[in-house]
């Protein structure tokens, strides 16, 4: 069946990001002279206001900053989904990132539990950065 | 010791339109309307209107809201003080301030301050409204947010309350009790649109939007405005209706920045803005009679109480009865109009409006008796930006 919920969109500067994600690689902005990794994409550190940066693989670890249970439908997309499992994903290099949560009883889900990076290839063209319990 | 602006400055006039499923007109005409009330119940001209801050609401994103043009229609031509202003949800609070020290240096002498917006469409749900559904898709990093199934205000604070009530051990009930608490008193405030009593059964039985918020923990969507007008304690004493007079002002904005460094979800704005609030006014949280807080959400009220330091970290939800419904249950007194919960949502008018009626006191049935202190709170984003008045029906 086709793939019905809404894609990515890449523009110019997140087209590196996504071609990432779908090599199953988890591309980050690191800025070398605040040592700080940031997320989501922004072409200036927030911290030192420098310009120079590079994209570094995140190791995908990270564990739950927080988490719902999404009942209301937007979309009629995810009909079939609801109620799904989104989340605040704290990632080890420090910055935190909006995701769904795959692969785990909902009842199971705790603020603190470890989680790691898990690509879902939604379209031949597109995959998404889930995570799922360790 | 309070700073020499206390008491110097007030809320003179206020004009609250009719509220809520009200078609057929704009965001515009609801404005026209509510500065038409406000200068009736100051007993001014419009002539001597001679500033003007606006805040469009949600259609102010949609296109359709008010803005710099209102001038225009509302044939304003004495205007020195003019500005359209957004910091979401604290704007309300921050144009008042804006307007204050604009009239106690004589910038202007009776500045109008609007937020009106008509996000409601006859037969289009609340959540059309704001959810954001069947608008042109974004584009880069924010593309993933639909892609992930993130919808509107209710995900991003419904993810902050989880963290909230993991950590303290909060509960659904515990959020029930607020909206039962603030339904009972909007049931006295002809302003408010859901005037039916609730039970806490009502709330667990209401439909579930992101858990852990059902229905119930989250605010109207309304057509409206209101307007209040700001002026020099001297004036404001002459005129016809008693003024709120302005003791304490404060802002606090900590952003989102959405890393490890920073806390995010369990603490707000609230806490710089009312220290420099505080500060000003010369109190401080244990003499505060009366609050009206920001209530976006259930949760938002707890997390405003916490951040005033009217109650310790976790502890906020110890201020309600377990049983608000219980008719002997002793109600605290935040959001003694039902809010934006059960009254109306103007952003961050709806508590300005009821803390002006409580501290000129005309709250009429559900008037509160002490209410020296009024604390108002307004908040934005996902507890992003924050303002802070304190009002008072005395001068000093």
């Amino acid at each position: 069946m086709a793939y019905e919920k809404p894609l990515p969109n890449p523009d110019e500067d997140t087209k590196p990001f996504f071609d990432g994600l779908k090599e199953h690689k988890l591309l980050l902005q690191y800025f070398p002279s605040a040592d700080h990794f940031q997320y989501p994409y922004s072409d200036r550190c927030y911290k030192d206001w420098s310009t120079d940066w590079e994209w570094r693989e995140s190791a995908g670890n990270g564990e739950v900053y927080t988490w719902v249970r999404m009942h209301q439908l937007y979309h009629p997309s995810w009909k079939e989904e609801i109620p799904y499992t989104l989340a605040v994903v704290q990632l080890d290099e420090g910055p935190r990132m909006q995701t769904n949560l795959v692969n785990v009883d909902p009842e199971q889900v705790r603020v603190g539990m470890r989680v790691k990076v898990f690509f879902d290839d939604v379209t031949d063209e597109y995959t998404l950065p889930k995570f799922e319990p360790v | 010791m309070s700073d020499p602006i206390r008491g110097q400055t007030a809320i003179c006039g206020l004009g609250i339109t009719e509220m809520g499923k009200v078609y057929g007109h704009d965001a515009s005409w609801f404005a026209g309307e509510s500065i038409k009330l406000a200068i009736q119940d100051a007993g001014l001209e419009k002539d001597q209107i001679d500033g003007l801050l606006v805040n469009p609401g949600i259609t102010g994103m949609m296109g359709t809201g008010i803005g710099i043009p209102l001038q225009g229609y509302l044939g304003l031509r004495n205007l020195r003080l003019l500005n359209h202003m957004n910091s979401y949800g604290a704007t309300a609070s921050a144009m008042i301030q804006y307007a204050a020290m604009a009239v106690n240096h004589g910038m202007a002498n009776y500045v109008a301050c609007i937020f009106a917006d008509a996000p409601l469409q006859q037969g289009g749900s609340a959540g059309a409204a704001y959810g954001g559904a069947g608008r042109r898709g974004p584009s880069g990093m924010a593309s993933l947010m639909p892609a992930f199934g993130f919808y509107g205000a209710n995900t991003s604070y419904a993810l902050a309350a989880r963290r909230y009530m993991e950590r303290y051990g909060i509960t659904n009930n515990d959020l029930g009790r607020v909206s039962v608490t603030q339904r009972r008193y909007a049931v006295d405030n002809p302003h408010a649109t859901m005037r039916q009593p609730l039970t806490l059964e009502d709330y667990h039985n209401s439909r579930w939007i992101v858990d852990p918020f059902h229905l119930l923990d989250c605010c109207l969507v309304s057509n409206g405005a209101v307007c209040t007008i700001v002026t020099t304690a001297d004036r404001a004493r002459d005129l016809q209706s008693d003024p709120a007079y302005i003791w304490g002002m404060g802002q606090g904005h900590p952003g989102n920045f959405p890393h490890a460094e920073v806390e995010t979800g369990t603490t707000s704005g609230a806490v710089i803005a009312g220290e420099t609030a505080y500060k000003m006014a010369g109190v401080g949280p244990e003499d505060v009679d009366i609050c009206e807080f920001y209530d976006c959400y259930t949760y938002t009220v707890l997390r405003t109480i916490e951040d005033y330091g009217l109650a310790k970290p976790g502890e906020a939800i110890g201020l309600y009865p377990e049983d608000p419904a219980d008719p002997e249950a002793d109600l605290p007194l935040i959001n003694t109009g039902g809010g934006q919960l059960s009254s109306y949502y103007m952003w961050g008018m709806t508590p300005v409006s009821e803390a002006v009626i409580q501290a000129r006191g005309s709250g009429g049935d559900r008037q509160v008796e002490k209410n020296d202190i009024v604390l108002c709170s307004g908040n934005g984003g996902t507890l992003d930006t924050h303002g802070t008045l304190i009002l008072s029906p005395n001068a000093n």
